[in-house]
């Protein structure tokens, strides 16, 4: 898995290539809290290249998530391939994240 | 929504001994059970919290969505399952041979399930919106002790006494919380090393220190941690 991030105007991206499971979260999660560490609370991950997530990788974008809302900032996802979208629905994650089809339209809700 | 959303490669074909003879001295059964291997693998049990209080409280729309919602968190989310061997109300039994273990599409260690779980469990306690699932506890053991018989045509079973220290282990769960024995957290311990991690890698860095126990039914004392999420 590759974690790229890139300081945009209204937020900053992350984006996310590969498979997101239990060999791999911790540099996710390393990524995620040194950003959330650094004062940044509007982050926007786009899971445009993530084609498979586990649920210790769900762990860590709702840890993401609930850090985030606690310091009045904004935590959006986008670009969801749609196995991906599937296991956000099963799991009940779309009703808690906001979601986005591009990347172009979610840094715009920032 | 269909359940055939999340689309994992075939299952194993792994298949019980059937037993069945009719004659109770049959000659024939004893050397058949004599000729059955072991299976070695892992075995835990998921029990869902609160769902029989909920039975009393509301009706099947209300317990049903949990069960539903909850069932579905555990298994399909984790590559589960083809490994469900059972459930009975609101637990449910899973056994993984090693075998297939190393075949798996979401884990393919001891370690690496261990944090599945945890994440599950984990997943379920902090999920922001309430009403949405039911809380569980667990507990994990590896077996070598374990026959996969059955005694009725075309099920799959798995019997022998891990399984009874299993569902020992339950015991000593309480929501949001697994139980492993000392034998899967050596299994764990091994994953780390080959894997070049620390041994307090991950969601092992919260494990408890050893407890012992001598649960009924099982001679030997049974040493085993605990991991809350």
């Amino acid at each position: 898995m590759e974690v790229t991030d890139q300081k945009k105007e209204r937020c900053s991206v992350i984006h996310i290539k590969g498979r997101l499971d239990t060999t791999n979260y911790t540099v996710l999660e390393k990524k995620l809290m040194e950003l959330i560490d650094r004062g940044e609370n509007r982050l926007l991950v786009n899971l445009s290249g993530m084609d498979y997530v586990s649920s210790s990788g769900l762990r860590i974008l709702l840890m993401a998530l609930k850090r985030i809302t606690v310091s009045n900032g904004k935590f959006a996802l986008c670009s969801l391939q749609e196995n991906i979208k599937e296991i956000f629905e099963i799991s009940g994650f779309t009703n808690i994240f906001e979601i986005y089809d591009t990347e172009e339209t979610a840094v715009k809700s920032f | 929504m269909t359940r055939s959303i999340i689309r994992y490669p075939a299952a194993l074909p792994y298949m019980a001994h059937y037993i069945h003879f009719t004659d109770p001295n049959s000659p024939e059964m004893h050397r058949f059970l004599e000729g059955i291997p072991t299976t070695p693998g892992t075995c835990f049990f998921i029990d869902i919290n609160k769902s029989t209080d909920l039975k009393y409280l509301g009706g099947l729309p209300d317990w049903g969505r949990k069960l539903n919602n909850t069932f579905n968190f555990i298994s399909l989310l984790n590559d589960f399952p083809d490994n469900i061997v059972k459930g009975i109300g609101d637990e449910i039994m899973l056994y993984i041979p090693d075998g297939e273990l190393r075949r798996k599409h979401t884990f393919t260690t001891y370690y690496q399930l261990l944090e599945e779980i945890y994440s599950t469990v984990d997943n379920i306690r902090n999920f922001p919106v309430p009403e949405m699932f039911l809380p569980c506890k667990v507990s994990i053991h590896y077996c070598t002790e374990v026959y996969n018989i059955t005694f009725f045509k075309g099920a799959n079973d798995y019997y022998g006494r891990d399984i009874d220290l299993t569902a020992r282990l339950m015991t000593k769960a309480v929501e949001n919380r697994i139980v492993l024995s000392e034998r899967f957290y050596a299994r764990v311990q091994n994953d780390l090393a080959d894997l070049n991690l620390p041994e307090r890698y991950g969601c092992v860095g919260k494990i408890s220190g050893k407890f012992m126990e001598q649960f009924r039914g099982v001679p030997e004392i049974t040493e085993y941690r605990i991991l809350d999420a």
